[in-house]
This record gives structure tokens, sequence and C-alpha cells, in this order.
């Protein structure tokens, strides 16, 4: 392909739009749906005078006025207080609180995910495995969850919200969180089908030949589809993680966007779906940039080449 | 699984599903004190919940609440697929970077995140299912067409439409019988049968979730209820100390997610290509 640099262009406009996407998305609904936006987040019988509702929370002027002074508010890291979750809680807090539980929950179920794919590329895990590994990928999250939680109730009882508790929640969400609904096994299954494909290429079979290695030959060439692979797998650990933090009991980012969403805390939804939205588009920046590198070195002509004299 | 024996499969599970879903009552049974927590055995053919009423109930009421919604959320999935192989042999480079450039916005949004914001914003009156499986296919879509378009690629794109119409077969006949039925088929099928478990699955999860707050389902009305109540009821039974005797209502929830799961894959094998 000529014009190799076209996906990851698009990539990163789609990255840079990404997080105003869902601020846009919320502020569009609001507006959509009939009725008064206010007496719509909060109904009068719930909250009395809507008027007032209306202009703290930026409603009165219209939607454009929402959605811009949300966005430039977020800009300086500014999501105002929660609504209803944690009433007169600055959201900024919140999300300080939550933000290192859930990146450690998704590093280590990353870090398995991604185990299973390095254990798939090298033969490591055998093929007999598969149909293991295809069962264990249907269960749901919730199911596994559910298995991991009387888990933690019988080993720890009482103790299972402090220190080693504590711990073992985070390591059981992280393995329910990087089984569950076929992430591991999508990774070893797919790792091992993008390279059993490249294998077949001739190129691969000259190499072995020469005395290369396959994998020095094939990894170049699967990398884009590999980077691909595996973001799709940490925005799907990044969906699941909010089943996960609310069974488990694991103060996260998920648990805290559940609650908001439970109690129609607009103010804290706002904010962590953003963020999300927000972690989601640096993947995808990551994901251009590892593109553009692979396209590069792929294309780079070696330099310690000489052609055959002829005799 | 060979593709007779997937079909009948497949068949026999969806029937169970939407029979069950046609024969649930509007409301559960009245309430038995003296019947409560019974096993199977002694009420059958699922046993009883804590206040006596069968879970037969449960699980008919728990059908309805997934049925049409799920199936619907898969047919939307598979015509998505359709769509993007379709493009795909239609050979256009401009709209082939507008599907880009959709999957890359909407396949980035993490698809629990997008749910809830829906779930957020949908009116507690008109609280169903429906629209969260409708947003849930539309976030599956790009992947069904990514993925029926490699299909597409794979034939050769607008080259075997071109070699089709050398052979005098009509657009209707190239389109409609050469690339959907005969190639995309067994990926858009397999696509829509997956969105359509993992529809289930969703529903389960927030109405559990929900169940576990104490807050009524965004997915149904409160006089239903999920196979979440199931899995609500059976979990104390997982921790013995509890002395809760409710493990018949967890094997319940286990078996209708399995005959969801089971159909799904059933689907997909049916499908397939000779």
């Amino acid at each position: 392909m000529t014009r190799w640099w076209i996906r990851p262009l698009v990539r990163l406009l789609a990255a840079a739009l990404l997080p105003l996407v869902v601020p846009a998305v919320i502020t569009g609904f609001i507006w959509s749906l009939p009725g008064d936006p206010a007496s719509l987040i909060c109904p009068p019988n719930l909250c009395g005078g809507t008027e007032a509702l209306a202009e703290r929370w930026n409603l009165d002027g219209g939607p454009w006025q929402f959605f811009t002074g949300w966005v430039g508010h977020a800009m300086g890291l500014e999501f105002g207080n929660s609504w209803r979750l944690h009433q007169g809680i600055p959201v900024l807090d919140l999300l300080l609180e939550a933000i290192p539980t859930t990146a450690t929950l998704i590093a280590l179920a990353t870090g398995m995910v991604m185990a299973g794919a390095v254990a798939a590329a090298r033969g490591w895990l055998p093929s007999r495995a598969d149909p293991v590994l295809r069962f264990v990928g249907l269960i749901p999250a919730l199911l596994l969850a559910l298995a991991g939680a009387a888990f933690i109730e019988l080993t720890y009882g009482f103790d299972s919200f402090s220190g080693d508790g504590r711990m073992a929640r985070m390591m059981v969400g992280a393995m329910v969180l990087g089984l569950a609904d076929g992430a591991f096994t999508g990774a070893v299954l797919g790792t091992r089908s993008t390279f059993s494909t490249e294998n077949q290429a001739r190129y691969v079979g000259i190499a072995v030949l020469r005395g290369e290695r396959r994998i020095h030959n094939t990894l170049p060439n699967v990398s884009p589809a590999l980077i691909g692979q595996m973001r799709a797998r940490i925005i799907h650990l990044l969906s699941g993680a909010v089943v996960v933090e609310v069974v488990l009991r694991i103060d996260g980012i998920g648990d805290l966007l559940w609650g908001g969403t439970l109690r129609q805390d607009f103010g804290v939804v706002l904010a962590a779906a953003t963020l999300f939205a927000a972690v989601s588009s640096l993947l995808l920046v990551a994901q251009a940039v590892l593109e553009t590198v692979v396209a590069l070195h792929v294309r780079r002509a070696p330099s310690n080449v000489r052609l055959a004299e002829s005799p | 699984m060979n593709r007779k024996p997937a079909l009948v499969v497949a068949l026999v599970c969806a029937a169970l599903l939407l029979a069950a879903a046609q024969l649930a009552p509007e409301f559960l049974s009245e309430i038995r004190p003296d019947r409560a927590l019974r096993g199977p055995m002694d009420a059958f053919p699922f046993g009883t919940d804590t206040r006596g009423r069968p879970l037969l109930e449960y699980a008919t009421q728990g059908a309805q609440v997934v049925a049409l919604p799920a199936i619907s959320a898969g047919i939307l999935v598979g015509l998505f697929g359709v769509m993007g192989g379709l493009l795909r042999c239609a050979g256009s480079v401009r709209v082939n970077a507008l599907i880009q450039w959709f999957a890359e916005i909407v396949g980035a949004l993490p698809r629990m995140v997008v749910i809830l914001v829906v779930a957020l914003l949908l009116p507690r009156d008109q609280r169903s299912l429906f629209p969260l499986a409708w947003t849930w296919a539309l976030l599956a879509a790009p992947g069904a067409m990514d993925e029926a378009a490699s299909v597409a690629e794979r034939l050769g794109g607008s080259r075997f439409v071109e070699a089709l119409r050398a052979h005098g077969y009509s657009a209707g006949r190239i389109f409609l019988v050469h690339v959907v039925g005969y190639n995309l088929r067994p990926v858009v099928v397999r696509q829509g049968a997956e969105t359509l478990m993992h529809v289930v699955f969703l529903e389960i999860a927030l109405s559990y979730l929900a169940l576990a707050e104490n807050q009524p389902s965004f997915t149904h009305s409160d006089n239903l209820m999920s196979w979440a109540d199931l899995l609500k009821l059976g979990y104390p039974s997982l921790i013995p100390s509890l002395g809760y005797d409710s493990g018949h209502a967890l094997g319940l929830a286990v078996l209708l997610v399995g005959l969801v799961a089971t159909m799904s894959i059933a689907i997909g094998r049916a499908a397939r290509a000779r």
C-alpha cells in the first residue's frame, strides 16, 4: 500500500475528536429529549425549582453554552461538583482518588492479556488448549466476578476490605477482567492466527532456508495488526472494568461511573466518560505512532546490501 | 459441529427462548412462604424463590426482557456487516475512508461507558432494553463491517463484481446471492449471533449491578424479573457459612446463560460455508 500514512492520520484525527465526542453526544441527547433539560436531569418532584438548578448547572443558556462551558472548564481540569452521588464534593477529587485504582487494575489485566499474546507468538501455549480457552472466553465478566467475589468473601471474610483483602480484590479483579468475555482467549487465538497466516508467506520460507528465525521476519509485518488487536483489547478491558469494580467493590472509575449513572449524576458521568474517552484517545495516538514507526522501518532501504557481481 | 446438527441446536435454543418469552406471566404468582427455597425436586421444574414463587416465572420473564431486543440487535449488526462488505465490493476509496473514520471513532469508545451514558439519559418511565441493545449493535457495527469488508477484499472486491458482470449476471444476483449469500453470510451471521449473546449478557450485568445497589433496572419495568434476579438469589449459596440454600437459582441462571451461549455458537456454525 503506497498511501500507508492514511490509516495513522485517520487515527490521529479520530483521537483529536474523541474527547469532544462524549460531551457533545451527552449535550445533544439532553437537548433532544422532550422537556426542559433541568427537569429531565432532576425531576421537579425531586429537586423543586428547576430554574435555579438550570442556572447552577449552566443549562439555562442552551446546548452550545453548556457544551463550550463544560469543555472549557474541563481543559483546565475543572469538572465542577458532584450533583448527586457525593453532593458538593469536587468531581476532580473523586476522579483523582479513583484513577490509581483503575489504572492498576487495567495494567494488571493488560499484563495478563499481553502475556497470553507473547506465549501464543512464541508457541508456548499448545493449540490443544484452545477448546478450554474458547470455553473460558465465553464466560461473561459478571459470572466470573461473582465467583471471584465469593472467593474473596470465603478467604478473607470481614477483613476483605483491609490490607491483604484489598490487594486480593485487585488481583482477582484483574484476573477476572483478563479472562472474561474472551479477553485472554482472543489475545492468544488472535495472535496465533495472525502469525500462522504470516508464516505461510513465501518470504518466511526463504528466510528460514537462509537460517534466519521466523519471528524476526514476520514481526515487523504483523505488528500493525497486533498493535490494533491490543488496543481493542485494552478498550475492552476498560469497558469490563465497570462490572468488575462494582461486583468486587473496587473503588475505581468504573464504580464511580456506575454510581453516577444510577443516581443520575450528570457531573460525575460526564467527567468519568470523558476520561475514558481521553484514555481511548491516547491509545489511538499510541497506535498511530507505532504504526508509523513500523511502516518507516519496513520501508527503510538496507544500507549494507551489495548486489551480486555479474561474472 | 457440522452444519445440520448446529442448525438443529440453534433452532431448538431459539424456540426455547422465544417460547419462554411468549409464556411469561405479566406478574409473579402470589407469595407462599411455606414453599420458600424449594429445590427442583420439590417444586418442579426449577424450584422456588425465598417467597415460594416458582423460578420458572423468573426464567420466562427474563426471556421476555431479552429476547426481542437481543434478536433485533443481532439483525442490526448483521445488516451493518452486509453494508460493510458491499461497500468494499463497490470499491470507492472515499467511502471506505469515511467508513474507517466512523469505525475509528465508534470503535474507540469503551462500550459499557456509552451504554451507561445512554442509560443515564433514558427517561425513567421509558426504560427498556431496546435502546441499549441498539446502541450496543451500533458499537459492534464497526467490527462487523471491518470483518465483512476483509472477506470482500479477499474475494477480490470490485474485481470479483466485474468478473461476474462479465458472465452476464444481474446486479441483484451478484450482490445478494454471490457476495452476501455465499461469501458474507458466515461472517455477518456469526457477528449477529455474537451480538445477540452479548446483549443478553449486558442485560444480566446491568440488572445485577442495579440490584446490588437496590435500584431499579435500566432494562425493564419493576414488575418483571430478569435472569440477574436468579443470580442475585443464588449468589449467597456460594458462601456456605451463610447457610442460604439457593444453589438451584444459581444453577438455573448459569443454565440460561449457557443456553444463550450455545445458541449463539450454533447459529454461527450453522451459517458457516460448506
